[in-house]
């Protein structure tokens, strides 16, 4: 018996309803037996063995983050005040100048002093802050207390855990360091935000973390010993040379090349060149822009987990979210016309922990599912998001949703009585719905999909305009949580719309009913109950996943896309 | 009673309180006639001499024009409180409301978050409150105004009590 015992296959239907039936059986004949032997055959950057960093998965023990961390944070800080006087007496020593002026060397032990006293001052705040911040993780709850005058003490439920996401800036990347953020549906701050720890420590508490979020440890068991990480499977990567493509042609660079012509043309016919130094901090700027779009975005690799799907990205800081089974509120595939000629499309997604985009590049990347990918790389994701496309046809169902026209692939678009009010995309326009999701398909040129798993949408209306009731159609609109998905089915007609609402309220309402715990693996308590049985080698089922399958049937309708 | 083109069928809709129509009366004199009477200093300063720039014509055209505007969202006050409607499902509450832009919106007993009771001084004075409903996404602009507040009272404890037993997590 080895860590996969505990898990499911990745792919296992989550609709499988156990209500009322008895927990899983006690954890400790599954964690007991040989922590690491499950994940050892399998690539990945796992951490080293569990027995060197047991010191955090050990239960109800306080612990700290790492005495470097407040310097780490600081850095800023103290790099800006070495490089002001670095900078200073590096000059005055190459003129041959004293190092401090005359009427300087008086005053300089009172100058020293002053200066030693403000540094003591700030790494004895750093001291105690880092000294009265302390985190436990016990009996189903993370606990962090902070603070020395104004005392913080907060605590959150390990299964209402919506992300992980393990954040390494550049200079901690350099000593081994890791921030943790543990994301609830608060859409604000992040619940518990542990800076810094060390990386191994990090994974390890990622690992108990989700162990005891899944409802794989109930109580508190043998403290002390590491929970064992989940296996992954690597999914996916883009290759840096689709992103910088893909950068290339984005919306931005249309914009760009529309603004570089237009300064250009108004450069000759105003026989002036002042256009061209509004360009050059527009450059600046856009040079920005793009290299953050780069740092972050490259390497990009997705992986499966029994804990939930695992994102990897970044250049010089990298960033490793980790977004449970059933988190994700709702998804977003869209394709701008300049990506057409390539078949690239980008991924995005509501969670409800990461809420609106508050750090612009922070917000984009992580709320980002795929920076970009091909039409077998949206397959896989998607498998990944709806392991249960409830359909017979899902790579029909969803090509048809990317690139399909008219009532391809079973879509309801708008009647054809409104089609002046959207000329273009009255053919676009239309929603399907699937056993566990619905599917609302906008846009000729910007084509766009939204994926609203059923158990997730929050609430619905309608909408109708007076223009719309003059033609007949309606709008509705689902509300999920703060996001970059805002799904709107618009332009439907109305016998459609209501049908829709009524059924939808209907579909809803069931998967509301089958989902019965946010332990996700006690949802799916059956297989794992198999698994423990079944006699195969465990190494053989993660080998080919069910969850693949939708892209083995793209792959070979692949080149006609690509 | 008339249902629009949006609503399901079926639904008998529950209808807030007349009474509501005086708050919102006070509410738009509030709004409406200020900007009007701020709209007229110009006006008042160009016939008194003080003022050259603005025409005589604009200086009567702009607070013309909203009042006229003004006028005409006081028509629409009544019909609009008759347009506010809810009703109680087994599994979801519907709300609707608007005339020219209408909107049904369903909600869930299971998504819901919390329910907010609050109670302006206006509303105070008629008995009134204003019930509003929070799910997990901002988008759920879940609001009942203008209920008497036994039914308020009554209708959170309902909300409350259906919330529990149908209990959903995100």
């Amino acid at each position: 018996m080895t860590a996969e015992g505990r898990f499911p296959e990745p792919g296992a239907p989550a609709g499988q309803p156990v209500r009322g039936t008895e927990p899983l059986p006690g954890p400790e004949p599954l964690r007991g037996a040989g922590p690491r032997s499950g994940t050892g055959p399998f690539p990945g950057p796992g951490p080293g063995p569990a027995p060197a960093v047991g010191s955090t998965a050990s239960d109800g023990e306080w612990l700290r983050v790492h005495p470097a961390s407040p310097f780490v944070r600081g850095w800023v800080a103290l790099a800006a005040i070495a490089f002001f006087f670095g900078r200073d007496i590096f000059e005055r020593s190459l003129q041959g100048r004293p190092v401090f002026q005359d009427e300087l060397a008086g005053r300089a032990p009172f100058l020293l002093a002053g200066g030693g006293v403000v540094l003591l001052i700030a790494v004895l705040g750093f001291v105690l802050t880092w000294y009265f911040t302390k985190y436990q993780v016990s009996g189903g709850y993370v606990r962090v207390n902070t603070g020395l005058l104004f005392r913080q003490q907060r605590q959150a439920r390990l299964d209402r855990v919506q992300a992980i996401d393990i954040v390494q800036p550049l200079l901690a990347r350099i000593f081994g360091l890791a921030e943790l953020k543990f994301e609830v549906a608060d859409a604000g701050e992040s619940a518990v935000r542990l800076a810094y720890l060390k990386i191994e420590d990090a994974r390890q508490l990622r690992a108990t973390i989700l162990a005891r979020a899944a409802g794989v440890t109930a109580g508190t068991g043998s403290p002390g010993e590491a929970v064992p990480e989940a296996p992954e499977f690597p999914v996916l990567a883009v290759p840096p040379s689709r992103l910088v493509g893909s950068l290339l042609l984005s919306e931005q660079s249309f914009f760009v090349a529309l603004g570089a012509v237009v300064s250009v043309v108004l450069s000759v016919l105003t026989e002036s060149s002042a256009f061209y130094l509004y360009l050059i901090p527009a450059a600046l700027g856009l040079a920005a822009s793009y290299w953050s779009l780069f740092n972050k975005g490259y390497n990009f690799t997705a992986a499966i987990s029994p804990d939930g799907i695992r994102l990897r990205y970044g250049l010089l800081d990298t960033q490793a979210q980790t977004l449970p089974p059933g988190r994700i509120q709702a998804l977003k595939i869209t394709q701008p016309p300049l990506w057409r000629p390539f078949g690239w499309y980008r991924m995005q997604v509501n969670v409800a922990g990461y809420g609106l985009v508050d750090n612009a590049g922070e917000g984009t990347s992580r709320t980002t599912l795929l920076p970009v990918g091909r039409l077998d790389d949206v397959m896989s994701m998607l498998a990944l998001v709806l392991p249960d496309p409830g359909s017979d046809h899902p790579a029909d169902v969803f090509t048809a949703g990317l690139a399909g026209l008219d009532s391809d692939g079973g879509y309801v678009t708008t009647p054809r009585r409104a089609r002046f009010l959207a000329p273009l995309g009255w053919r676009r326009n239309g929603f399907t719905a699937t056993g566990t999701a619905l599917l609302l398909r906008s846009g000729r040129w910007w084509r766009e999909l939204v994926v609203v798993p059923h158990q997730r949408t929050q609430s619905m209306a309608l909408q109708q305009g007076p223009l719309a009731r003059r033609f007949g159609v309606a709008d509705l609109v689902l509300h999920t949580t703060a996001g970059p998905v805002t799904p709107r089915l618009a332009q439907a007609g109305v016998d459609e719309a209501l049908a829709l609402f009524d059924q939808q309220s209907a579909r809803a309402r069931l998967a509301r009913k089958r989902q019965t715990t946010e332990q996700w693996l006690r949802q799916v308590a059956p297989p794992l109950a198999e698994a423990v049985e079944a006699p195969q080698p465990v190494v053989e089922p993660p080998e080919t996943p069910p969850v693949v399958e939708p892209v083995e049937t793209q792959t070979k309708e692949g080149p006609k896309h690509g | 009673m008339h249902t629009e083109a949006i609503d399901p069928p079926g639904i008998v809709w529950q209808r807030v309180s007349p009474k509501y129509v005086t708050v919102r009366l006070v509410e738009w004199a509030v709004g409406n006639l200020v900007t009007v009477l701020l709209l007229c200093l110009p006006l008042v300063f160009v016939l008194r001499g003080w003022w050259v720039w603005p025409p005589l014509w604009l200086a009567v055209a702009a607070p013309a024009v909203m009042l006229v505007a003004a006028i005409w969202r006081l028509v629409l006050i009544p019909r609009q409180v008759r347009a506010i409607g809810y009703a109680e499902r087994d599994d979801d509450l519907l709300i609707r409301g608007g005339i020219f832009f209408q909107r049904t919106m369903a909600v869930p007993y299971g998504r819901m978050q919390y329910v907010d009771i609050g109670v302006g001084p206006v509303e105070r004075g008629l008995g009134l409150c204003t019930l509003k409903l929070h799910t997990a996404s901002p988008g759920t602009n879940a609001k009942i105004p203008g209920l008497p507040a036994a039914e308020g009272a009554r209708l959170r404890e309902q909300l409350a009590a259906r919330g529990e037993a149908r209990l959903a997590g995100l």
